[in-house]
């Protein structure tokens, strides 16, 4: 590798953080928007929440993958602020070690921001991956809440049948699909809606397009578009200020535009030139 | 030849939970709730046998001076911080300050700032994939490039363009190769599993 390759792969990276960091720091260019998105995806969730009682009781079924949870945490924050001034009851349950971390971490943060815990119950982590999630349509059995008895009670003596509806944060091998799979058929009907990055949609876009799922946001677009129309009233301080700025996320792609473009041509033109070189011969 | 037995014994309790599925029986039911819970608790035994045998691993490489030993002892340290605070007498286990502080604020900034450096791993690897002159990395990378332009964060009409183009791009090519994939997987899946039962080796074997 010649020096200058060398100079480049060490400060490539820096560099990078160094200009993203510039971008965050820019104003916003009326140019750039995040929440363009027609595909009725963010009106879905809102008129499912729409649909529910007064007072539902939502499970939230939280495995959400580390690596991508960056890209849905503002609208999960949005939704779990958009439920609670629905006045929902909202009881999360992880099926993975990584979503159990990312759940508590977001319980934490809930507490923090004084929401109020009579209506959040933590139902833990249940481990065997889909028999778990079958066991969970057999029974509930939560542990000691001591600031949700009430709804804990309720939950014990009705199990999954006490809820309205189930969101699934998705990003983890356990996503909407396993949901869909083993917990659908096997209660009654209720809406179940989804939010996960943008690499599970091929998994996921089928159940929206047969009903099974009952909204999705499934993309950053979609994400955006529903935190630009959910009135969360009072609870604005448990959504996550902000939000992704559009120009860091436009020179991150362009960069890797960039460098796969670069790629391509070098490659492109290797190729055109050896087939000169094989006509001349 | 392989033995069947690991096999056979997936398709019968596969077998036993659709039934259990699809006949409401009381018997059934009472069975599947037991095959469930053994496969629970078994999920819950291999977690955990899997986490003591990675310390175990780790202890030994210190103990024989063998491969790390600085990240021997990172892995050893995290997992006995973990176990501290959530184990010592008169922690709350996973809702404990400490555990939810050890979560908070060490292990996911960590593991989210390792997948942050995927973005630049990645690029790089698909360069290079494209400089071995694989076809498919071509291919690969040229869809990539593709995708990346619908996703343009880009406000008004075009904006719009872009995200209903991004839409039927996933929509119909995306998920027709996904859906086939899937089919193909399950058929594969389902024949190797017919053919261990019946004893049915590959050519080579």
């Amino acid at each position: 590798m010649s020096e200058r390759r060398v100079s480049w792969a060490l400060l490539g990276p820096g560099l990078l953080v160094v200009v993203l960091g510039a971008a965050w720091l820019l104003p916003e260019l009326p140019a750039l928007g995040l929440e363009a998105s027609d595909d009725g995806a963010p009106a879905g969730m809102g008129a499912t929440f729409d649909e529910l009682g007064p007072d539902p009781l939502v499970l939230v079924g939280f495995d959400a993958d580390i690596g991508t949870y960056a890209e849905v945490r503002p609208t999960v924050r949005t939704v779990m602020a958009d439920l609670l001034a629905r006045d929902a009851r909202i009881a999360f349950v992880s099926l993975t070690v990584e979503g159990r971390a990312v759940a508590l971490a977001e319980q934490a943060r809930l507490e923090r921001a004084e929401a109020n815990a009579n209506r959040l119950l933590d139902l833990g982590l249940i481990p065997g991956a889909e028999a778990g999630l079958v066991d969970l349509t057999k029974g509930i059995r939560p542990g000691e809440n001591p600031t949700a008895q009430a709804f804990a009670r309720e939950v014990a003596a009705t199990g999954i049948a006490a809820f309205d509806a189930i969101v699934v944060v998705g990003g983890n091998d356990l996503g909407p699909r396993s949901w869909i799979e083993q917990v659908a058929p096997r209660i009654e009907p209720v809406p179940i809606v989804a939010i996960t990055p943008s690499v599970l949609l091929p998994e996921v876009l089928p159940y929206v397009a047969s009903g099974q799922l009952a909204a999705l946001l499934g993309t950053p677009r979609d994400g955006a578009a529903y935190r630009a129309t959910a009135e969360v009233g009072p609870l604005e301080r448990l959504v996550e200020p902000g939000g992704p700025r559009p120009l860091p996320v436009l020179i991150g792609l362009l960069v890797a535009l960039g460098v796969m473009g670069q790629a391509l041509v070098v490659r492109l033109i290797g190729a055109t030139r050896s087939l000169g070189d094989r006509d001349d011969a | 030849m392989r033995r069947p037995t690991i096999t056979g014994l997936v398709v019968v309790v596969g077998l036993l939970l659709l039934a259990d599925l699809l006949v409401v029986n009381s018997a059934l039911q009472d069975v599947a709730g037991v095959v469930v819970d053994a496969t629970i608790l078994v999920a819950a035994g291999a977690a955990l046998a899997a986490g003591a045998a990675l310390v175990a691993r780790r202890l030994g490489d210190l103990w024989r001076r063998r491969g790390d030993p600085i990240g021997a002892l990172l892995v050893i340290a995290g997992v006995a911080a973990m176990i501290a605070a959530g184990l010592r007498p008169g922690s709350d286990g996973t809702s404990d300050p400490a555990v939810q502080w050890l979560l908070a604020a060490l292990l996911i900034p960590i593991a989210s700032t390792l997948f942050g450096l995927l973005f630049v791993s990645t690029i790089a690897a698909a360069r290079r994939s494209v400089a071995t002159g694989s076809r498919e990395a071509v291919v690969l990378v040229t869809a990539t490039v593709v995708t990346i332009v619908l996703l343009v964060p880009l406000s008004g009409g075009i904006g719009s363009w872009l995200s209903d183009a991004g839409g039927s791009v996933l929509g119909s090519a995306v998920m027709s190769v996904f859906r086939g994939l899937l089919i193909g997987i399950a058929l594969l899946g389902a024949v190797y599993a017919a053919r261990t039962m019946l004893g049915i080796g590959t050519a080579d074997e």
